[in-house]
């Protein structure tokens, strides 16, 4: 990622493999090149999981605050040292999440912020395509009033076909990192 | 009369305190700005000033929070609040909303948020007894107005009414009261908001009842009802804010979400593809 405008919305295709590689791929320029803060919305893994990975591999997760939607769901999974990490109890609570993320930017210092929804295909397991649909437009055009860059990740043969189709119609960029075969 | 001229004809205003569908401009009442997450816009501004409102909701649905948001957000501005507790003491109510950012001491302790426990009203007045009659209903009417009089109250909130209305034997007796209650705050240029527990919310099956009150004679009387409650969606309750009534605005009657966060109450409009999953 070379450039950034903050009122944009990229959709980000990747496939199931690398999808971590992807993830941290784009968070990693935001966060060191850009100089941004944000709030990462992790429905694809645990967020404790998710900062202890990308710390690993020496992206700084300090300034990004993460919205676990998937440890409440496990009994126990809330147990965090992290104090950037909130928890919704389900990710059907679609209206608490675009809420949550909204407090959270307001908390955030930085003149330039983003948000990444990790992922649509996680969301789809628990979501009705139609709701979903839906959510995905509300959440693409409340971000891009508040000039805030948002990122929606999704593995496209996993994402439910009608969804899919408005989240090109909706997003205003399009990113294909593609699947990478390991044979 | 050409089409253009009814077009023009509708985009003027006929007088002073009229509303044109499409005409401007239009006459506004002067609203109290909650300061709310939302609810302003829902309201077209605010709540128009002087009106009484019922906040109907089921258990847990963030209704003494919204109510202690409206009353804090007017103490920072400088107005002089009051909140009657009647369903909690006021030193837990405070403890409760410390941990609200919007929530600070020195508003209490500079007397711009004035918390009163209705037992200790009650007490006061002579009226610990388990029934009132009309006098002590008057009485008990005559005593809040003093306060907020005296101290010149503009937000006023009843943390509920409905534990009130209890002592109260009959309908007529409870109309009585509220009507004389909003009618003299009214005239006094008070916004209430007064709190109602019910057990459920909507249209009663087959009865043709509504479910925003806990007597069912609250509606007709009082200027606004905002009903809170839950939306079971698969399993989770999903909290949710309805408009369903304000005298003096044009207002959104949609369902909201509710988020209750260290901010205080926010809103967001209710997936409709999510409400009856």
């Amino acid at each position: 990622m070379t450039e950034v405008t903050l009122n944009s919305s990229v959709q980000v295709r990747c496939g199931a493999s690398n999808a971590f590689l992807v993830t941290a791929s784009l968070i990693e320029p935001l966060i060191t090149e850009f100089e941004m803060q944000g709030v990462y919305i992790s429905a694809s893994r645990g967020a404790l999981e998710l900062i202890n990975t990308l710390n690993e591999i020496g992206v700084a997760t300090e300034n990004v605050h993460f919205i676990d939607c998937v440890s409440s769901a496990l009994l126990g999974g809330t147990e965090s040292t992290f104090p950037n990490i909130s928890f919704i109890d389900s990710p059907i609570m679609l209206e608490s999440i675009l809420l949550r993320t909204l407090y959270h930017l307001n908390t955030i210092p930085a003149d330039s912020k983003f948000v990444i929804l990790d992922s649509v295909n996680a969301l789809a397991i628990y979501n009705e395509d139609r709701m979903l649909a839906e959510y995905l437009h509300t959440l693409i055009n409340t971000f891009r009033a508040r000039d805030v860059l948002s990122v929606i990740m999704n593995v496209p043969d996993q994402t439910p076909p009608g969804v899919l189709a408005n989240l090109d119609l909706y997003c205003t960029d399009l990113i294909d990192r593609g699947q990478v075969v390991i044979s | 009369m050409g089409a253009s001229d009814g077009i023009e004809l509708l985009g003027k205003p006929r007088g002073p305190g009229s509303d044109t569908m499409l005409g401007t401009p239009q006459y506004k009442r002067d609203r109290c700005v909650t300061g709310v997450h939302g609810l302003d816009e829902i309201l077209r501004g605010g709540i128009p000033y002087g009106s009484t409102l019922l906040v109907g909701g089921t258990c847990g649905s963030g209704k003494t929070t919204l109510a202690m948001e409206f009353v804090v957000n007017g103490a920072a501005m400088g107005e002089a609040t009051a909140y009657f507790a009647a369903t909690e003491p006021s030193v837990k109510l405070l403890e409760n909303v410390r941990q609200f950012s919007f929530f600070d001491m020195d508003m209490v302790d500079k007397g711009l948020l004035n918390v009163f426990d209705m037992d200790v009203t009650y007490s006061w007045l002579g009226l610990s007894k388990a029934t009132f009659t009309m006098d002590d209903v008057n009485a008990l009417v005559k005593a809040i107005t003093d306060i907020v009089n005296t101290i010149g109250v503009t937000r006023l909130v009843i943390d509920s009414v409905t534990t009130l209305c209890y002592k109260i034997p009959n309908d007529q007796l409870i109309r009585d009261f509220l009507f004389t209650l909003g009618k003299t705050l009214a005239t006094q240029g008070c916004t209430t908001m007064l709190i109602a527990e019910i057990t459920s919310v909507g249209m009663s099956h087959g009865g043709g009842r509504s479910l925003w009150s806990s007597f069912g004679v609250e509606e007709a009387i009082l200027d606004g009802i905002m009903v809170l409650g839950d939306i079971d969606r698969r399993g989770h309750l999903l909290r949710y804010l309805q408009v369903i009534k304000m005298r003096g605005t044009d207002h959104s009657r949609a369902k909201y979400a509710v988020e209750l966060t260290p901010d205080g109450v926010m809103l967001t409009p209710m997936l409709k593809w999510g409400v009856d999953v």
